[in-house]
């Protein structure tokens, strides 16, 4: 019998991966934003958004993860950008590789670079994917106790965008808990509120952005 | 759940353990899983359960779960707090007002391994 001391990370290489991804973003200058909530939540629709606004200025690409379809892919492209689809054909959620491998298809000669991965609230959170910033959605008809329920999810997150506020009052949406409750559990995190159908409240969130593709284009 | 990738992440660095150091079977694997890693304990365990049928040499494995809980510091007065529970999570220093930064509670890690 060998006894072996290894204290390694279990998923050592989706890191290493992940941090050759991050080496090739810082490298090209290209910002990278990962977009993580449940299905349903306003992903897709945000990241129109977020092309309509910035596409005269950036350069942007896309890459969708879902388990099937071809769907929020033909959605971005039609904006006029490069959409790369993944199907994970049941995985629920990116790895590295799946990134890694998306972004052979995709030119270089970018500003931004989204990933939306695969709606859920729970796996994408623990896959690194090398990207710069996590933003988290949550929609208010989704409830207002989820954010305890996902502390893992939650706290990795760089910005918390609440969507569909403006139906939060038809859905009993108490949008003053679930603010201090994502205080609470990642006082860093940025707080958006915002409604993607309805382009309301985005203006800040995409300076956010904005901000932060300036500051890696003069690194 | 993503405990399945999670479980053959596990299965494949105990692979490349059993080659590089020449052994046959790995007898036994210790892991640290904190509380905010994402992974549920038992759902690993069934899904390397799972694998474990399929592979010979972790026919036999046991399994050592050491469950990590999240553990921050002010960064202004330097003291630590430990939660019990992740319900309790609240990354604010009561003296300070300020964020906490943690320190554990995400490992996803293998200690160390037995192996013949």
């Amino acid at each position: 019998m060998k006894r072996i001391v290894v204290e390694k990370k279990i998923l050592e290489k989706n890191d290493d991966i992940a941090n050759s991804i991050r080496n090739l973003l810082d490298k090209n200058h290209i910002f990278s934003l990962n977009v993580m909530s449940s299905p349903g939540a306003g992903k897709t629709t945000l990241i129109e958004r977020i092309v309509e606004a910035l596409k005269p200025e950036y350069k942007i690409a896309a890459i969708d993860g879902d388990l099937d379809t071809q769907r929020d892919a033909q959605r971005i492209a039609a904006l006029g950008i490069e959409a790369v689809q993944i199907n994970t054909s049941g995985t629920c959620h990116l790895d590295s590789s799946m990134v890694q491998k998306a972004l052979n298809d995709i030119s270089l000669d970018l500003d931004l670079l989204i990933i939306e991965n695969v709606g859920n609230l729970v796996c994408p959170a623990s896959f690194y994917l090398g990207t710069h910033k996590n933003a988290v959605l949550i929609s208010t008809p989704e409830g207002d106790d989820k954010v305890k329920k996902y502390p893992t999810m939650f706290n990795v997150a760089d910005v918390v965008l609440i969507n569909k506020m403006d139906i939060a009052q038809f859905v009993n949406f108490n949008v003053e808990k679930v603010e201090n409750e994502i205080k609470e559990l990642n006082p860093n995190a940025i707080i958006f509120k915002i409604s993607a159908i309805k382009n309301e409240g985005l203006s800040e969130f995409i300076n956010w952005i904005k901000k932060n593709i300036e500051l890696l284009k003069h690194q | 759940m993503h405990e399945g990738a999670i479980a053959q992440s596990v299965v494949e660095v105990l692979r490349d353990i059993k080659d590089q150091n020449g052994l046959l079977s790995i007898t036994s694997a210790t892991l640290k899983i904190g509380a905010i890693s994402g992974v549920v304990v038992d759902a690993l365990l069934f899904a390397f359960e799972a694998i474990q049928k399929e592979e010979d040499f972790i026919k036999d494995t046991k399994l050592n779960i050491i469950y990590v809980n999240v553990k921050a510091r002010c960064s202004i007065c330097g003291k630590t707090f430990e939660f019990d529970n992740t319900d309790d999570l609240v990354m604010i220093c009561p003296d300070c007002q300020m964020p906490l930064a943690i320190i554990n509670g995400k490992e996803l890690e293998i200690v160390d391994v037995e192996g013949q």
